[in-house]
């Protein structure tokens, strides 16, 4: 914690130092604008002392019973006879067979599913470990809790728009702010430019929303310029100069203010990021694909780290098409194949690009899903496995609860749908431990993690 | 050529009559937003008419896409309960099946493609004078959504050509019977599985996919929380109550077992089962007694008594009105509507006057002749974004683009680096391209709660994927359809008239004087003495119109 507390000093003094410069701009910008700046003013970034989160999400809740399916016979057989027709042949999974550095309870053996043959190499190498039966809870909670409901339970389950928005924010859906912007407001003064903090390669996200910090928004193409404002418009420079000012000038309306605060922020980022990207190439191979080209980007991005001015950055992007009710032999290994290969080939990319230290990846979705098949595919449920890449992650193991393989087991809330054994929010202040964060600052990002004693799952190293 | 741009000119007068409408529309009470105004019961809302022509533009841009000049006349001419009446009543154009099968996409060579599709959607949205219709179907695809993006079977595009027919065909109809259309289109069958939705089996432990009768309650009738009539939520010692638990949804999903496509062959070259209705197989029927909420289906039920039941009671319950209600002001007036705006829908949806529920022609001249929508608000969180496909509609009938050759080359506009981030029909999920309560953070809408759903496309890429498409379509319009610029060059020499009739046919006399002032200046600048002057003015005078926030925000 060491660069926390001197990040803080050099904040504070920068901040006295520079805020005086700001002060005569301070009173006409808006608020964001003037926090921004006085964040900027305020930045120390320190050479080399670089840390990024990266969240893939992965979109319609993932079924994580096929993503690391049991593989010790006895455990493959109650798979199987549950499964039926959605499960994969034990044969198939040989290659991907897991050895952890930690043995699984009872002789266990877990694989993941034959498509994510890309990722098995980095669970060898230590640099991937497997969170278990993990999903959104308000506090522990035992199977006789949830049956008895007395204790608090995390609102609108099983709902797919309101379980995404509590994975990324701890609420459900309306809420504005999520705890990849939360810790985007922790680093927004150690960032020499505020805006590429928070930077989704994937639309839009809550997990990205700060209490201050913006997500920046930009596609894995790169950022966009606009035509109109950047040459002459029709051939007109004062048309086009008439174009910057309608769509970046202040506004009384808030809609029209926000437009135009969105608007102004695109124009300010595309030359910066546009400029910073030009001399980052990487060696690496990446497939085509819409995950692997956002994951591209977001390593471009890292590369480009010093010239975007960031030292501690949180990335999204995501991948869609997990909500597979029907088709989900058909549809799911292709799925998973991407992220597999995608997560590969970013893994080697921070390598080649040196920093595979200071870069932590994990996946969410919005559930897992029942164990139970609807004969094509499987139905929303709740605790899920998900996975945590990086350099600084003690993997090649397994982390948490190993969830028995049977429908009405002592985890079942109905149908295989998985009581969580560990929480988001125990995931989420691991990780946001790891970046810096203090024990004190904690409740800040993460205010539900006061329900739970075990507040870092000590799967980073740290 | 004359004659075109004399009409224009007569029906607008130009720049004094938008000048008078902008004084008019500060002079008018605020409304909107949160601060209910009682509807002025005093004079009918069905015989009222607009006052000026910016009224009437504004009008036609919440009911239909667009104000062409002659809309304009018409609605000043009969008043905008009369022009409702006409639109109701307006034939159809070709149905999308037919236009698909008439350009030869009906061929086996097709089964798997959806070529063909967005042309069709963009004919009817921008070509067909029935857009009051047009308008309300692409609002309906926008809850009950199904998207090009997932449809994994056979003749996708007629399946997608088949559900926007339907809609179209039942959007005027009543809400239980468009329920149905929705709930029994082979389209929607694929898109959320009830398709092939087949009974339990103790034997293996299979259970019905629960896909269908989950998104048919939070998404398309009652929502989570139970709701009062005007919107908001119900609770109970500060906290929301829930309309059903995991339990019932279980109980739901055995109800639509036993569905699929009405055909005998699914995989040859006919894909004319995918404008019927599926069809009920018993023996895939999940039997025995089902409650659905408050209501017991006997073990006597048959599987399409037994949907008719659940259907019943969701289109029966109390949360309809306001559910659905609000959701259509948000789609075609503004994205706050006061709880009193949202209770005189859910009023008119629960009757219209008649004794009849849910009525669908009810509720929409509710959305549209309430006094909420009829004025503009003042106040700073009033209106709507527009969403990004509105606009380029918007634009396209106003300089009446069409398409010579029938071919409606638009494509797919879901590139947000490129061009709109948005395409009908093309929703990422069936939760739509944005959501009713989306609340943009780090705002002034978030700070003060507004919900701004548009705004959830609203980022860094589409802002800049937008002008940028806009500016080429400006400059050339897309395939062989080309805006018409007739009655623009006609008055290109005076900068002003140029950019009060934008303004007026775009912002519905909304614009501030200030942006009118920003932008005729700036077009002024640019000398009009050659043809290709007065091109480049009218050019540069529809972007920047479109780039204002001033017309982006329909208030």
């Amino acid at each position: 914690m060491a660069h926390v507390s001197r990040l803080a000093a050099l904040r504070r003094r920068e901040f006295l130092k520079r805020a005086s410069a700001l002060s005569v701009a301070g009173t006409a910008a808006p608020w964001a604008l003037q926090l921004a700046a006085i964040n900027e003013a305020a930045a120390a970034t320190a050479p080399g002392d670089y840390k990024a989160l990266v969240c893939l999400f992965l979109y319609g809740g993932n079924d994580h019973g096929n993503t690391l399916v049991p593989y010790d016979a006895a455990s493959h057989q109650l798979y199987s006879t549950i499964r039926q027709t959605l499960a994969t042949p034990r044969d198939q999974l040989a290659a991907t067979a897991l050895t952890p550095s930690v043995a699984l309870p009872d002789g266990r053996q877990m694989a993941l599913a034959p498509t994510m043959t890309g990722l098995k190499p980095v669970f060898d190498a230590g640099r991937l470990a497997v969170m278990l039966n993990i999903g959104t809870l308000m506090q522990p909670t035992t199977l006789a809790q949830y049956k008895a409901g007395n204790v608090p339970l995390p609102p609108k389950l099983f709902s797919h728009n309101d379980q995404q928005s509590l994975w990324q924010s701890s609420n459900p859906e309306g809420a504005i702010s999520g705890w990849g912007g939360r810790l985007g407001d922790q680093f927004l003064s150690s960032n020499g430019n505020a805006t590429f903090s928070c930077i989704n390669i994937s639309g839009n996200a809550v997990y990205m929303a700060g209490k201050q910090a913006v997500q920046y928004q930009m596609n894995s193409g790169g950022a966009v310029a606009i035509n109109g404002v950047t040459r002459t418009l029709f051939g007109s420079q004062a048309c086009s100069d008439a174009l910057r000012t309608l769509v970046t000038g202040e506004r009384s309306h808030w809609m029209e203010a926000e437009l135009n605060r969105v608007t102004a922020r695109s124009i300010t980022a595309q030359s910066t990021i546009s400029s910073a990207l030009s001399n980052i190439t990487l060696q690496t191979p990446f497939e085509t694909g819409s995950l692997a080209a956002q994951l591209q980007m977001v390593a471009r991005l890292i590369g480009a780290r010093q010239a975007l001015g960031a030292s501690r950055q949180v990335f999204f992007v995501s991948l869609g098409g997990f909500d597979l009710h029907d088709l989900l032999v058909n549809q799911h290994p292709g799925l998973l194949g991407s992220v597999g290969n995608a997560m590969a080939s970013f893994d080697a990319a921070l390598q080649e690009l040196g920093v595979a230290q200071n870069v932590t990846t994990f996946t969410a979705s919005d559930f897992g899903r029942t164990l139970s098949s609807n004969g094509d595919g499987s139905d929303h449920g709740w605790g899920s496995y998900h996975f945590v890449m990086g350099g600084a992650v003690k993997g090649g193991r397994f982390y948490g609860q190993l969830p028995s393989v049977s429908v009405g087991g002592p985890d079942d809330v109905g149908q295989g749908r998985l009581l969580p054994t560990t929480s988001v929010d125990q995931l989420a202040a691991t990780l946001a431990r790891w970046m810096g964060v203090s024990a004190t600052d904690l409740p800040l990002v993460l205010p539900g993690i006061v329900n739970f004693d075990q507040k870092d799952l000590g799967f980073m190293t740290v | 050529m004359t004659e075109d741009a004399s009409s224009p000119a007569a029906a607008l007068s130009a720049a004094s009559t938008a000048g008078a409408v902008l004084s008019a529309a500060a002079l008018l009470a605020a409304c909107g937003g949160g601060s209910s105004t009682d509807s002025g019961s005093d004079s009918d809302p069905q015989n009222a008419l607009p006052a000026n022509d910016g009224e009437a533009a504004r009008f036609l841009a919440q009911a239909g896409f667009a104000a062409s000049t002659t809309d304009v006349a018409t609605v000043k001419s009969v008043g905008y309960g009369r022009w409702l009446d006409m639109q109701f009543n307006a034939s159809r154009s070709q149905t999308h099946y037919d236009w698909l099968v008439a350009k030869g996409y009906s061929a086996e060579t097709y089964r798997n493609s959806l070529a063909g599709v967005d042309a069709t959607l963009w004919r009817k949205l921008i070509g067909s004078s029935d857009q009051l219709r047009q308008r309300v179907v692409l609002a309906l695809s926008e809850i009950f959504v199904v998207s090009m993006n997932g449809l994994p079977v056979s003749w996708p595009g007629f399946a997608v050509a088949g559900y926007v027919d339907m809609l179209e065909e039942r959007c005027f109809g009543t809400f239980r019977n468009l329920l149905e259309g929705v709930t029994l289109s082979p389209a929607m069958g694929v898109y959320l599985a009830m398709r092939g939705n087949r009974k339990e089996d103790p034997r293996s432990g299979r259970q019905p996919d629960e896909n269908y009768a989950r998104e048919v309650m939070q998404l398309f009738t009652i929502g989570l929380n139970q709701l009062n009539p005007d919107g908001s939520p119900k609770t109970n010692g500060g906290k929301t109550i829930d309309t059903y638990t995991l339990a019932q949804i279980s109980e739901v999903a055995r109800v639509f077992t036993g569905w699929d496509f009405d055909t005998t062959a699914p995989s040859g070259a006919d894909p004319s089962y995918m404008r019927r209705p599926m069809v009920h197989t018993a023996s895939r029927f999940s039997t025995g007694v089902k409650k659905v909420l408050d209501t017991t289906i006997p073990e006597s039920a048959d599987g399409p008594a037994a949907m008719k039941a659940a259907l019943d009671t969701l289109a029966n319950h109390p949360n309809v009105g306001p559910f659905i209600g609000r959701q259509l002001i948000q789609r075609l007036v503004c994205s706050n509507p006061s709880g009193a705006y949202v209770q005189r829908v859910a009023t008119a949806f629960n009757d219209n006057g008649q004794g009849v529920r849910g009525d669908m022609k009810a509720v929409i001249r509710a959305v549209l002749l309430d006094s909420e929508a009829r004025t503009p608000s003042a106040n700073p969180g009033g209106g709507k974004l527009r969403e990004p496909v509105q606009r380029l509609i918007q634009w396209a009938r106003t300089v009446g683009m069409s398409s010579p050759g029938d071919l409606w080359a638009i494509g797919d506009c879901s590139n947000p680096a490129s061009r709109l981030g948005q395409s009908p029909m093309r929703s990422g999920s069936v939760f739509n391209f944005f959501r009713p309560g989306y609340v943009p953070p780090n705002s002034q809408l978030g700070t003060n709660g507004v919900t701004a759903p548009e705004f959830q496309l609203c980022n860094e890429s589409t802002v800049a994927g937008y002008l940028n498409f806009m500016q080429g379509l400006v400059n050339a319009g897309i395939g062989d359809m080309k805006p018409d610029y007739t009655a623009d060059l006609a008055i290109a020499a005076d900068a002003t008239a140029l950019v009060q009739r934008h303004a007026l046919l775009l912002g519905g006399g909304t614009v501030s004087e200030a942006t009118i002032t920003t932008i005729t200046t700036a077009v002024g600048a640019i000398v009009a003495t050659t043809d290709a002057g007065k091109l480049n003015r009218v050019k540069a005078s529809w972007l920047l119109m479109l780039a204002s926030p001033d017309y982006q925000i329909q208030k």
